[in-house]
């Protein structure tokens, strides 16, 4: 649905890339995170798929349809909702919507109202958007977003500064646009913890390459992690060797055919005096971390 | 089209519906009232009467109420016009970059020309509004102090000599008149909206608009022989031009000569804006 190829940006001479030759895929009804420090890209990412910032090299298509060339035809496919998005204060939410839908085309008057009222916004769409709360312009921004109707949604850091109540209601109707809808959205935030519950792929961007690419469930594919104490240290860890077993981070690296009964039997035979034992969850943000800190190790690139 | 004009109306809803658009107003009424007392009731009064004797004879029929609005229009513009239309004109795309808006609307399946033309064309219809409502309330205070009828003097040192109308064309000449300033504007307009297209700070567009046609004014009044071959190269002195349809018998050909180089550099402006917009990367 959506594919990002082999696009470069440098927006000054003598600076880094912004975007250095990345490309990923993004599968119709699925959710791909884009994950990456300040100043790593994902702006830059979001801006070209929009056609706001134009690419050195490379492009992108949404629908087939490409950004740069047929940017009307791509973009008609689109909604997007932008980190502290900026309406005119002084005007209804209502007359917001009305401002920025003229822009894509007449939008029945019926189709706005259902808008509001899914998004919970109802009550107060008719008063003036400088008397809402940060909540109520995401709200009105998850609107405008929807109007009319896209095949594609690009949020950039949707919930940033939303209190843990909005960013579970944020959660919620995202994944029910996916499931009703079967929208496609590319979400670029820094919680994640949020990536992890609602993305079904991951891009990871450090410096405007692209480190890693792949589905979010499976991340330690071909191994699995755990959390072993013990009372006596030295012969667990020779007991570790023997399962083909070595240290990652906080956690011990075991190849995944090895099932935890088994691998902890193994120990236990062998003379560990095991006090704890618990296998870890696949874990996005170990995965980020490592990337983030510079590590090309474990790359599915 | 008719997605052009909704666009265009929403475009005209938002500049009309802020409060600093109503200050703003205010502000020329108050200018208006201003130039009232100067005029008509302050100690200026008696000799804004002896001079229309002077000049015209009759002062009871020729001090009218369109007469006084003529005058009250034409300062009012002269003073607040300017720094007025630039800052709206300066204002309407760099403003929007400023505060985020562009980007929800760029993220909308509109090209950037299109959004252009839109907001060009919102500063050109505001900047007519503008100048119909000062026509308009400074007749209101013409009328309210000296009733309705008579005949209209026009005076100004561009004009080569005085005109007189009647009441009737006097009234069509004073709003064809007030119509002509506002579009003899369009280089303002254009100038402003070149450099807010720019990244720039949208007081900048309106300053340094402001600036270039006040310098444009002095250069263009020096009175050396060595300025004339330059002369008809300055914007401000072509801008006099609406003063042509109030001439007694109006210059069509020099009016719209004058006209045509006006839409040039307006143009001229939206045109190199819009190349400079459009290969700009709009970014947070």
């Amino acid at each position: 649905m959506l594919s990002f190829r082999k696009v470069s940006k440098r927006f000054d001479r003598g600076r880094p890339a912004a975007l250095d030759g990345v490309s990923f895929e993004v599968d119709k009804g699925s959710i791909c995170g884009l994950l990456g420090h300040n100043g790593a890209g994902k702006s830059t990412a979001l801006g070209v798929m929009l056609g706001m910032v134009y690419p050195d090299s490379g492009e992108v298509f949404i629908g087939g349809c490409p950004v740069l060339t047929e940017r009307h035809g791509a973009i008609r496919k689109v909604g997007a909702i932008f980190e502290a998005p900026a309406f005119y204060e002084y005007l209804s939410g209502w007359h917001n919507l009305k401002i920025l839908t003229a822009y894509s085309g007449a939008v029945e008057r019926k189709l706005l109202e259902e808008t509001v009222e899914w998004v919970g916004l109802g009550e107060r769409i008719h008063d003036r958007v400088g008397t809402y709360s940060h909540g109520m312009r995401q709200r009105l921004a998850l609107a405008q977003a929807l109007l009319p109707r896209p095949e594609v949604l690009i949020l950039d850091e949707p919930t940033d500064g939303l209190d843990p109540e909005g960013i579970f209601e944020f959660r919620e109707k995202l994944l029910t646009l996916r499931e009703e809808l079967g929208l496609t959205v590319v979400l670029s935030s820094h919680l994640l913890g949020e990536v992890e519950q609602v993305c079904d792929e991951v891009v990871i961007l450090q410096r405007g390459i692209k480190v890693y690419e792949g589905k979010v469930r499976g991340i330690n594919k071909g191994w699995s992690h755990f959390v072993i104490e013990s009372e006596n240290p030295e012969v667990t860890g020779e007991s570790i060797k023997a399962q083909r077993g070595k240290k990652a981070g906080e956690f011990f690296q075991f190849p995944s055919e090895l099932a935890a009964a088994d691998l902890l039997s193994r120990l236990v035979s062998d003379g560990a005096r095991i006090t704890k034992f618990a296998e870890k969850e696949e874990s996005l943000e170990a995965l980020y971390l490592k990337f983030s800190q510079g590590s090309s190790e474990g790359s599915s690139q | 089209m008719k997605l052009f004009f909704s666009q265009l109306g929403w475009e005209l809803f938002r500049l009309f519906a802020r409060k600093r658009t109503y200050i703003g107003f205010g502000v020329f009424l108050a200018v208006e009232l201003l130039f009232f007392y100067f005029f008509s009731v302050g100690r200026g009064a008696d000799r804004m009467e002896e001079f229309i004797e002077r000049v015209a004879g009759g002062v009871d029929e020729y001090f009218s109420a369109l007469t006084l609005a003529f005058i009250i229009v034409a300062f009012t513009m002269l003073l607040l016009g300017l720094v007025f239309v630039a800052l709206v004109a300066g204002d309407i795309l760099a403003k929007e970059t400023e505060d985020g808006n562009l980007r929800l609307i760029l993220a909308r399946p509109i090209s950037r020309f299109r959004l252009l033309v839109i907001k060009f064309l919102s500063c050109q219809v505001y900047t007519t509004a503008l100048f119909l409502f000062v026509g308009a309330s400074a007749l209101l205070v013409g009328v309210l102090s000296r009733g309705w009828g008579g005949a209209m003097m026009v005076w100004s040192p561009d004009l080569p000599r005085v005109s007189l109308f009647e009441w009737d064309e006097g009234m069509v000449r004073y709003f064809i008149g007030i119509i002509g300033y506002s579009v003899v504007y369009l280089p303002v307009t254009g100038i402003a909206f070149m450099l807010g297209c720019f990244r720039i700070k949208p007081a900048a567009a309106t300053i340094v608009t402001v600036a270039v046609l006040i310098g444009d004014r002095i250069l263009s009044s020096i009175p050396l022989p060595a300025i004339d071959p330059y002369r008809e190269y300055f914007i401000t002195s072509r801008m006099d031009a609406w003063l042509l349809l109030m001439y007694q018998e109006v210059p069509w050909a020099q009016f719209w000569e004058q006209t045509g180089w006006l839409f040039g550099i307006g143009l001229t402006g939206f045109v190199v804006g819009w190349l400079v917009f459009e290969r700009r990367d709009v970014k947070s």
